[in-house]
């Protein structure tokens, strides 16, 4: 599918997407996408199809291609890991789409470093569970990663995956002319073969579409006696485990992060046009630091010991 | 309300268990007489906040050199007149040509003070609404619809009849639903509502006035522990905090003095309502940095009730806190806006019907709307707080913030006034008043007389979709097992049987993300799209009623009311058998919620 015929079919999908579901109805929330971009050194390996040879390259044409065509109601972040000089990596930070700043933000982007996948998984999904506080809980919430190797902080990913699933975030993603399919394949809800400047286009559009794709509360063909035999009771658990997700951070228990239940900070800056700040970048894997000893342990101890010592001196005189 | 118009009925022929007597015969046989005495004027007062103003307004009982009244030229004595059938009497004879009570007060008198050309009453003034007022319930009761089948104590003729009218009509009851015990007093002796709610299990609920509730409750959002004199479980069912559109305070004048004097009343009219914008001013000024002026108007208080009534200038501060000032913008709205909901005409209205159906009166004899021109220079060139366009009454983020978080945390039946549903069929986006015409108009009103709460309208779906994807994405995943066939299915999980032991092992795996992952029965991504969906019907709802208002000519205030998306999170059936049973999950509920006090917007007058 070229560039055009890709466009049309985007658009024609939004269309009916938003339509389909919504009917008259006005959509007082956000679908929300983060794509997180794998810009490490690989990425300037070459790409069948590309115009330039590379797969950053046969990328940045998707992603300018594609990016373009979502709809208002869908808010995109572009998280990028290992990019050249970019000290940022939230390049296009979390937010209504506006195109000349997200070009300028793609074009940015140079293939450099390592692949610390993990991290980034977390950053990401961490952000879209922000915006879902911020949104009440209303909305979608999607992770497309787009990467062309496997991670090296493979236990961040091991670990963080099945938390970032299990809270809602949609996973998608599209192996970029991988030899053999990604570890992720397995545990994402969708994974997209790219193995060329077209296909890499084609699996863009296909999950940027799948954002605004119309969806139903109501069940086609309703088989109640798939249910007839799970107790009531069971049913009503079921139901609320799957609606408390919880919007703490990633590879916490709910009670060291934010409420799990929808909440808003009476504090927070109301919802504005204008960009959220980034989150600072992780530090790199291999240089995260031992925890410091806690600066208030240490004053205590001081105190204490200060406490002490005129405590012998007094008794001596 | 009213510590007045309590004492005053006491004095009537009353007897325990009446119904209610015609008011005609609580008055008496008497002889209509003009109004002569006029240097000073006699002019009633009542026990309540909005009479601060009055007191105020004329620097005392009589008029003093200096006051707002005297420079208009005025001489009036203040007489107290808390017995409100004496102030008939007095009215009827012509000693004072006003009349000072609740709009329904004045409406249960109505066919006595309308059954003479000379005496039929002008409405002339609105004072205050009622913010002080209040149904105190024990703990069976949650919201007023519990009220049906349920006892009731209220004064006689008192004011809390018309504010009880109120409420059953926004449950939907009647008179006949309900069992009313009615008592001498308002407050103060054994025989006020309150005492009686102590003493007699078999009352569910009470009428009280602010004190009295304090007594039973230990406050408005608190619940009676049985300590320190409070009853246990006694909490507030409905107070007119919220149901802030039900008592006005009002002046009524005689036709005959009216039509004689129209620019002195104006001038009385004026004076007080210039009370009222002073002391607005001096309220707030003593709520931040103190006011030595405002003391004097609390010490004046004092001095005029008594310390019996105010034993410390506190409490005066209290009684005007129980009310809130309407001021020139409220009584041009009470009188000439069209479409007021809560204007003279609706008031008219639904006070003589509660007069005549209850057997106050036999006639509809109406009263007469003030008529005076608020353009005129008397109000114009006095007065200053003239802007009469309404501002949005809540602080829409604060509103939405509050009631989000009860709705997902399970606070919001604690704070429910009143709920009903309306239905919907599967996959329905569209919400006409062709269809819900009734239920729109019901919540228009209840909007408009409840003007300090919220309507949350809140948007279920059914999860029958989400549990089939349940069901396949286990299957899927091999998380959970199906024997059996079509008609006589089983479940398993590890080996042992879906069941209710086994539920909290299928929570874990649910929450671990065992069910996740399967592309097409994503049981999240369902749940996610009827809570969006269930969002997106409730904004539909509400921009259907504010079209059908707007059809009506009424004008809605869409920071009152919030659409809530509660998705598959409450379900009236948890696993439907069949699509009637699936239906009964399809809809969407309104509820009149308590909000704090700091999701509304502060302004000078209440209106």
């Amino acid at each position: 599918m070229n560039s055009n015929g890709v466009r049309r079919w985007l658009a024609a999908a939004c269309a009916a997407g938003l339509s389909a579901a919504t009917g008259s109805m006005a959509q007082e929330f956000q679908d929300n996408v983060v794509i997180v971009l794998d810009a490490s050194g690989s990425m300037k390996d070459p790409m069948p199809g590309a115009s330039d040879g590379n797969k950053m390259a046969a990328a940045k044409i998707a992603l300018r291609t594609v990016l373009q065509q979502v709809p208002e109601t869908t808010h995109i972040g572009l998280l990028v890991f290992s990019a050249r000089g970019i000290r940022d990596p939230w390049v296009y930070p979390l937010g209504p789409r506006n195109t000349p700043a997200l070009l300028e933000a793609i074009d940015r982007i140079e293939p450099y470093g390592n692949t610390p996948l993990g991290q980034y998984l977390k950053l990401g999904a961490d952000r879209l569970l922000q915006e879902r506080t911020r949104q009440y809980g209303y909305g979608s919430y999607r992770l497309l990663v787009v990467t062309d190797g496997e991670a090296q902080d493979q236990d961040l990913v091991t670990r963080y995956t099945p938390d970032i699933i299990s809270r809602g975030i949609t996973m998608d993603v599209i192996g970029v002319a991988m030899n053999r399919d990604h570890t992720l394949a397995r545990k994402a809800h969708s994974y997209r073969r790219a193995n060329d400047s077209a296909a890499l286009q084609t699996a863009v559009a296909e999950v940027l579409a799948e954002v605004s794709r119309p969806r139903s509360d109501v069940a086609q063909n309703v088989e109640f006696d798939l249910l007839a035999p799970i107790p009531d009771e069971v049913a009503a658990a079921a139901l609320q485990a799957l609606s408390t997700s919880g919007n703490h951070p990633i590879g916490t228990s709910p009670r060291s992060g934010p409420s799990a239940r929808p909440r808003v900070d009476p504090d927070r800056t109301p919802p504005t046009a204008q960009q959220p700040a980034a989150p600072a970048p992780p530090a790199p894997h291999h240089q995260r630091k031992k925890p410091a000893i806690n600066i208030t342990y240490i004053v205590t101890a001081l105190v204490v010991l200060s406490f002490v010592g005129r405590l012998f001196r007094s008794r001596r005189r | 309300m009213c510590l007045a118009v309590a004492a005053g009925i006491g004095l009537a022929p009353w007897k325990a268990g009446a119904q209610e007597t015609r008011f005609a015969d609580l008055v008496g046989p008497g002889a209509v007489g003009a109004v002569t005495a006029t240097a000073p004027l006699q002019v009633p007062f009542i026990t309540w906040g909005g009479d601060m103003a009055t007191f105020y307004a004329n620097g005392g009982l009589t008029t003093r050199p200096g006051s707002l009244f005297q420079k208009q030229n005025l001489n009036l004595r203040l007489v107290p007149a808390d017995d409100f059938i004496q102030q008939v009497r007095d009215y009827r004879a012509g000693k004072t040509p006003f009349l000072r009570g609740t709009y329904h007060m004045v409406g249960l008198a109505s066919e006595v003070i309308g059954s003479d050309p000379r005496t039929k009453g002008v409405v002339i003034l609105q004072m205050t609404w009622s913010a002080g007022d209040h149904l105190v319930a024990r703990d069976n009761l949650r919201t007023l619809s519990d009220l049906k089948g349920k006892t009731v104590a209220l004064q006689q003729c008192g004011p809390h009849v018309g504010m009880l009218d109120d409420v059953l009509r926004s449950a939907q009851l009647s008179w006949n639903d309900i069992k009313v015990v009615w008592t001498k007093d308002l407050t103060g002796t054994a025989e006020a509502p309150s005492e009686m709610f102590r003493k007699r299990a078999d009352i569910d609920a009470c009428f009280a006035i602010t004190p009295d509730m304090v007594g039973l409750c230990g406050g408005l959002a608190n619940t009676g522990t049985g300590a320190e004199g409070t009853v246990k479980g006694a909490r507030v069912l409905v107070s007119t905090a919220q149901l802030s559109r039900s008592i006005a305070d009002v002046y009524v004048c005689r036709k005959d003095f009216y039509d004689a004097n129209k620019e002195m009343v104006t001038r009385f009219v004026a004076a007080y309502l210039k009370a009222c914008e002073e002391i607005v001013d001096l309220k707030r000024q003593y709520e931040s940095a103190g006011s030595p002026r405002y003391k004097e108007l609390l010490q004046l208080t004092q001095d005029i009730y008594g310390k019996k009534t105010i034993p410390v200038l506190d409490d005066a501060h209290g009684l005007l806190a129980d009310c809130t000032f309407v001021g020139y913008p409220g009584n041009v709205a009470f009188f000439l806006e069209a479409g007021n909901l809560n204007g003279f005409e609706a008031f008219q209205k639904s006070a003589l019907d509660l007069a005549v159906t209850r057997g106050y009166a036999r006639d509809r004899m109406g009263l007469f709307p003030s008529g005076l021109d608020y353009q005129s220079p008397l109000f114009l060139n006095l007065l200053t707080k003239t802007q009469v366009e309404r501002g949005e009454r809540f602080r829409a983020e604060a509103v939405r913030t509050e009631i989000e978080q009860l709705s997902a945390g399970g606070g919001l039946d604690d704070r429910t006034i009143l709920s009903f549903t309306i239905s919907f069929e599967p996959n329905q986006t569209e919400f006409s008043a062709v269809q819900y015409g009734a239920e729109f108009q019901r919540v228009v009103e209840t909007a408009a007389r409840f003007g300090n709460a919220v309507v949350a309208i809140r948007g279920h779906a059914d999860p029958t979709k989400t549990l089939l994807d349940l069901v396949k994405a286990g299957m899927t995943r091999g998380v959970l097992k199906r024997v059996g066939t079509q008609g006589n299915y089983s479940y398993s999980i590890n080996g042992k049987p879906l069941d209710l032991a086994n539920t909290p092992e299928l929570t874990r795996l649910i929450e671990s993300g065992a069910f996740d992952g399967v592309p097409d029965n994503n049981p999240r991504e369902t749940m996610q799209a009827a809570l969006n969906l269930s969002r997106s019907r409730a904004e539909a709802v509400l921009n259907s009623i504010v079209d059908y208002a707007k059809g009506k000519g009424i004008t809605i205030d869409k920071t009152q009311i919030q659409p809530v998306g509660v998705g598959i999170r409450e379900p009236f059936v948890a696993k439907p058998g069949n699509m009637d049973e699936a239906k009964k999950n399809m809809r969407v509920e309104f509820r009149i919620v308590r909000v704090a006090a700091e999701a509304s917007k502060q302004a000078d007058f209440d209106f």
